[in-house]
Parts: structure tokens; sequence; C-alpha cells
């Protein structure tokens, strides 16, 4: 696909979402370069989820554009990939690793025929990738924490989508499993994809991440992490708790 | 004798009893998995006391506007009709009241199927709809209609089914991710609550409006509990509704009770018996697996008792360590042989190399609990059994704050050797260099210029000195790097792999 470096591959301007009088969003703009890896991240309810899901056009804009290259969100079928968050699983549906991997070719397979040799392959490729290679038949149920997520992650892979939307992915997996599908977000990134990541621990954001988004319903702040992560931003959006984090934006003031 | 068996099939009605109920019970079966995984069963159960209502109004527009009594594609219509706006009031009213669905779902099929037994009965001169026939159905009266119907809407269905089966398997499993990659999810929702309205509609007539969900879901759910994968449940719950047909049939004869009932009783049966019986999601199954289940501690204890016997271990000596029934033992032991941890040959027990890992990684967390219990002052002689209690405590990184709040011991307070960090400085990772023990070789990686040390210096460590509080890492000149604490761990090393584990420590006195 032809990618102008000068577009930006994720527009969103002047989003407002919201879920009866209280706004999940509020005049939310930000444009995300390709090739980034963004973390967003903000206290709960801060509206995280909701952005990933605006930006997916899986929930309704009161007000605003979101714009995938260039074009209109509702025109980018299939250019985004989806990884949710590990709540929103059921875990005991009847779907093997291998099934839920090759979902993310669904989009491109033409209903009257099957899964070509082709999509097999790429699948097999993303699942070996994320070292899910030898769970092919398991039913998702019967996968650790981290393997499952690293199945959702296989799935957003084989789909081969510009653009992959994770909420939450390292939540509840080990620090083991944690670094190995960092890595993997990296290659993705290296390979020109765009990845914006809702993040919960702030102790890791700044190292993760190439740029942040700080949510709390506003936009915060958006750039690199040591432009975002500081005091007086972070006391904004976290109010009271911001003992915890004043260790963390120490660094900041010093310099 | 097998005469007697068949002869009933002689006769038409049940031919047609046992051919309609089939028809319906594969397309149920098949829509009935969506129905399960998508957690819709009160919506079906909604729909076809919906149907009612729809039913009575299409007998109604064509008795009085064309004269026809008992129209069947206009009381399909006109149930399909009433179907949808159930489902639309339901979704309407969910959406803008602060009540959740389920209530919703409850007060809307309540209110349609009442309005239409009060339609069916003011226009009793009219329609001649037998309500209680309606409630219950009867599967030994199925007309050459009901089967005409069965047989198309089946068709149409499971064609619709069949093509994107891909596309409603990806939307109830994940629906913002099936957006994402491009597939029309509403679209999708709609035809499902559609072929589903379609389906019961179709089984009213045979099973009635009260056993209709029960066809749709009994034998989806039944077929759930022994498959992993959603193609292979819709055959087998296709499979599990002809049988509950032909064996309703059977049982209805046998005991001349009515067919839906019959019907359903059977489907049920067959379910409790596979809840049993499920060699997976079973109650038998679960009750084995617990059975067999070795408890942490009991785990733990046989590990260490193999290690530290110098295997090979007669299991006699193991059973006077962990004070456990004989039965339970030897079932645990079956349980870690089949795992990969132990090995039992003539001589006794010995571990394998996953045992061994495991072993010695309790091993370390067995004597840096003892250290840790010396240096916070309890009595030598309690250190061991206290520290027993504590070796289950072994999370990685509960560990590695003891060892290092400790000055990474080398021995514990009895003399024994304490296991190197080895799944640190195996794993393949840079580490500080105060997880070196004597004589591993490392490449330094990083190192504040106070300690003497250079990126990429190789560097071997010698015994450490100042009773091992001093790190003394030499270089490959010969020359030595004194450090402390703290800088020990302000160096990380890339430290050379030794293929595995060392061999056995020295044993505790």
């Amino acid at each position: 696909m032809i990618t102008d470096a000068r577009v930006p591959a994720i527009q969103v301007d002047n989003l407002t979402v919201s879920y009866g009088p209280r706004p999940a969003l509020l005049d939310v703009s930000v444009a995300i370069e390709a090739g980034t890896l963004v973390g967003v991240i903000g206290p709960n309810g801060s509206g995280k989820s909701t952005l990933i899901k605006a930006i997916l056009g899986f929930v309704k804009r009161d007000f605003g554009t979101v714009k995938i290259f260039g074009e209109p969100v509702e025109e980018a079928r299939g250019r985004l990939a989806y990884v949710p968050q590990r709540g929103a699983v059921d875990w005991d549906y009847p779907v093997t690793v291998e099934e839920v991997a090759m979902m993310g070719r669904y989009g491109r397979i033409p209903w009257w025929s099957s899964p070509s040799a082709e999509d097999r392959r790429i699948v097999g490729e993303s699942l070996d990738i994320v070292r899910m290679g030898d769970f092919r038949k398991r039913q998702i149920g019967q996968l650790s924490g981290g393997q499952q997520q690293r199945v959702f992650m296989a799935r957003a892979l084989a789909q081969g989508a510009d653009i992959l939307l994770l909420d939450e992915p390292f939540a509840g997996v080990d620090a083991a499993t944690e670094r190995a599908l960092l890595e993997v977000l990296r290659q993705a990134r290296s390979a020109g994809r765009t990845l914006v990541v809702v993040h919960h621990d702030l102790a890791t954001a700044a190292e993760t991440f190439d740029r942040l988004i700080l949510l709390k319903q506003r936009m915060y702040g958006y750039g690199p992490p040591e432009a975002v992560m500081h005091e007086d931003l972070l006391t904004a959006v976290y109010e009271g708790r911001l003992r915890i984090f004043g260790k963390l934006a120490q660094p900041e003031a010093k310099r | 004798m097998i005469a007697t068996i068949f002869s009933p099939l002689s006769e038409t009605f049940i031919q047609k009893a046992l051919l309609g109920g089939s028809l319906v019970a594969i397309v149920c079966g098949v829509v009935g998995c969506l129905v399960v995984v998508r957690r819709m069963a009160f919506l079906g159960d909604a729909l076809s006391h919906a149907m009612i209502a729809g039913v009575g109004a299409g007998y109604l527009f064509m008795k009085l506007v064309f004269g026809k009594e008992a129209h069947a594609p206009a009381m399909l219509l006109g149930s399909l009709i009433a179907a949808g706006i159930t489902v639309g009031m339901i979704a309407f009213v969910s959406r803008v009241s602060r009540l959740k669905e389920d209530t919703v779902i409850g007060i809307m099929y309540c209110g349609v199927f009442a309005a239409g037994v009060v339609l069916v009965s003011v226009f009793r001169d009219h329609i001649h709809i037998d309500i209680v026939h309606f409630i219950m159905g009867d599967v030994l009266g199925v007309t050459d209609t009901d089967l005409w119907v069965a047989g198309i809407v089946g068709a149409a269905v499971l064609t619709v089914l069949t093509l994107f089966f891909r596309a409603f398997q990806f939307s109830s499993f994940d629906p913002v991710a099936a957006r994402a990659a491009g597939i029309p999810v509403a679209l999708v929702d709609i035809t499902l609550t559609l072929c589903v309205s379609l389906v019961v509609v179709s089984a009213v007539s045979m099973v009635g409006v009260i056993l209709v969900v029960g066809l749709l879901i009994t034998p989806a759910a039944t077929a759930y509990l022994l498959c992993d994968r959603l193609d292979r449940m819709m055959g087998l719950a296709a499979l599990f509704g002809v049988t509950s047909v032909a064996g309703g049939l059977a049982l209805a004869m046998a005991l001349d009770s009515a067919g839906g009932g019959a019907i359903m009783c059977f489907c049920t049966a067959q379910f409790l018996a596979v809840l049993a019986l499920a060699p997976r999601y079973g109650l038998l199954a679960g009750w084995r697996r617990r059975r067999n289940m070795i408890p942490q501690q009991l785990f733990e204890d046989i590990l260490g008792s193999v290690l530290r016997g110098k295997p090979p271990v007669a299991a006699a000596v193991v059973a006077s360590h962990v004070h456990l029934h004989r039965g339970r033992l030897a079932r645990a032991i079956a349980t870690m042989k089949s795992d990969g941890l132990l090995l039992e040959s003539q001589e006794g027990l010995s571990l394998t190399d996953e045992g061994l890992l495991h072993a010695r990684r309790l091993q370390r967390a067995h004597r840096l609990w003892e250290t840790y219990l010396a240096r916070v002052g309890v009595p030598e002689k309690e250190l061991h059994e206290k520290a027993h209690v504590l070796e289950h405590v072994h999370e990685e990184e509960a560990v590695d704050y003891i060892d290092d709040l400790l000055g990474h011991p080398e021995r514990d307070p009895h003399g024994a050797d304490i296991p190197e960090d080895f799944v640190h400085v195996e794993g393949g990772a840079p580490v500080p260099a105060s997880f070196l023990r004597e004589g591993r070789r490392a490449t330094v990686v990083s190192a504040p210029a106070a300690t003497g040390l250079a990126v990429g210096q190789r560097i071997a460590m010698a015994p450490r000195r100042n009773e091992g509080r001093t790190w003394v890492a030499k270089r490959e000149d010969g020359s030595e790097a004194l450090l402390d604490h703290a800088a020990a761990d302000a160096v990380m090393v890339q430290p050379d792999s030794e293929s595995g584990l060392r061999p056995a420590v020295r044993p505790a006195k």
C-alpha cells in the first residue's frame, strides 16, 4: 500500500464521544505519525479504551473525525487490527489457537472460498513470530495469560494491517512475556507499522514507547515520553495520587 | 422381535414426525451453537413466545382481507414480523433505559405473547388456532405443509450459515476486531437474529413454544461439552438433535406420551449423560483431575527429598521424608513421572533435567530462607523447620529480593552451598556482576567508570574476599577489579553459558 510519509497514519480531530451526559472523550485531537509505537496512558476511566474503539470506528462519535492515512475511517476497513483486553474475551469459546490467528485473514478471504495456502503460510509465520507455533490445536482457554495475549498478537500480525491497536496487552502477564511481547511490537514498528497501545503502568511507559498520549477525557499531552511524563501534567491528570508518581517525575524536574 | 420394534416406522404419521423432527432438530442444533456461544438463549425463548402474536395477526389478516383460512406463508411472515418487532423493542429499550438486557427481554416477550393470546381469543370466531397446541406442539400431527416449511427454512438457514461461517464465528467471538478486519458485524448480527427467528418459527408447530428453546440450546450445549471447535460443535449438535428426536419418539411410543415432551426429556437426559461423562469438560473427568492433582507442597517435598538423597532414591526413602498415605504418594510420583520430572529405575527414583531444575530452584529458596532466618535471629535448631515452610515461597522475584538483601550469600548457615541464580545467569540476558559465582566467565556490558571495568572487557570471577562482601573480577591480563555489593550490582555483564546446570552442589551437613 502506498503510504505518504507526510500523511499521519492516524489523524483524530476534535473527537468527542459520550455515554450519556458525561463525555468519555472531549475534543481530542492527535496526529500519529506512521511507524511509531505510541502508548496511551491515563487513570482508570479516562477514555483510553474508548479512544481505541473510536479509532476503530466501533463507538459512535458525537463529533469529530478520524482519518486513517488521510482517508475517513469508514473506508479504512481491514487496515486496522485490534487486540482486545483479556477481560473482554470469552475464553471458553470453542476455538483453537490456529483459528483465532486465521481470523486475521477473514477480511481478505472471499465468502465463497476457503483459506488459501498463502493464508495458512501467513498464519503459520505469525504464530511462529510470537512463538506459539507449538500450540496450534489448543483451545484458547487452555493457555496461560501471556500465551493468550500472544495468540491475539499473532492474529493482528496475520491481518497484515498497517495499524495495530492494542488494549492493555501487558495486563496480567509476567515480566518475561512482557519483554517478549514488547520485542514483537518493536519488530512490527521496524517493519513500518504503527502501533497504539493502551498501557496502565506509568513506571514502564517512558522506556517502552516512542510517543505517549496522556489522556483523561481531554488530551493532556502527546509527544516523546520526556515531554509527557512531566510532573505538572501528571499532577493534573492523576490528581491526589501524585505521591506515587513524584519519584517518576523527578528526573525531569532535575534537568 | 425386530419387527415389533420397527413396526411403528411403517406408520405414516411416525415417518413424518421423524422426518420433520429431524429436519428441525438439525437446523436448531446448528443455529443453537451460535445462540449458546453468543449467550442468546433467553432471546430464543423470547422469539418463540412473540410468535403467537404474529401467527394470529397473519391468520387474521388473510382471513379478513382475502378470506383464506390458515394461510401458512402469511402466518410465517407474521411470525417474522412479530419477532422483528420484539427484537427491535428489546434493543431500543435496553439502549434508552437503565435496565439490563435480560430484564427488557423478559418484559417485551411476555408483553407480545400476552397481546397474541388476547388477539387469538378475541377473534376466536375467525381464527382457528388451538393455543394449547401452539404451546405444547404436536410432533405426531406433522402436516405436509409443516414439512415443506421446515425443509425450506432449514435449507436456507444452513446455506447462509455455511457460506458465511467465518463471519458468524469472528463476529460472535470478537466483534470489535471483526469490524476492524472489515466484517460487517451489524449485518451479521441481524442475519443471525433472522435465522434464529426462522428456525424457531418452523420448529414451534412441532414441539411447541415452550420446548423450542430446549431444542435450540440443549443439543448445542451438549456438543459444547465435547468440542473445542465451532464447526465440529455444529455437526455434533445436529447429530444430538436427531438422536433426541429419534429417541424421544421411541419413548413417546413406548409410554404413549406427548411427542414434544418425550423428545425434550430424551434430549435433557442425553445432556446430563454427556455432562457426567464428557472426556475433558465432564464432571467425572473434573473429579478425576482433582483427585490426581498433587498439592504444590507435596510435589516440592518429593523433589527435595530425591535431590537430597543422592539419586537414585528408593521410593521408601521418599516416603519417610514426606509423611503421607502410600497410595497418594504413589499417585503423586506417577503424575510427576508423566510430567517428565522424575525417572524411575530398579534402583529407585532420580530427577530428569527438568526435575533437577525445579529441585535446584527449591533448594536455593530453602537455603536462602535459612540464611535469612539466621540473620534475623532464629535459633539454629529451628532454622530447617521454618525454612521448610518458607521454601514454598519461591517466586523468582521474592527469592531475588532475599538474595540481594543478604548480599548474595554463597553458603547457608550450615555451610552448604546455595545454588547460584542460574535462572538469571543462564537466562541469556545480561545480569549484575553480583550474581556471578567463583569460576564464571562473562563479558562486561556496562559499568560505571569507578569500578575500573570497561565495556566489552572479559572477566572471570575469582573467590570473593572479606567474608564474601568483596567481589573479585579478574581481567584477562590477570589484574583484578575489587567490587563491593553496590558496585557489583552496578556492573552489568553477559555471562558465558555453561550449558545448563552445573553439577550438584555439596550436600548440607
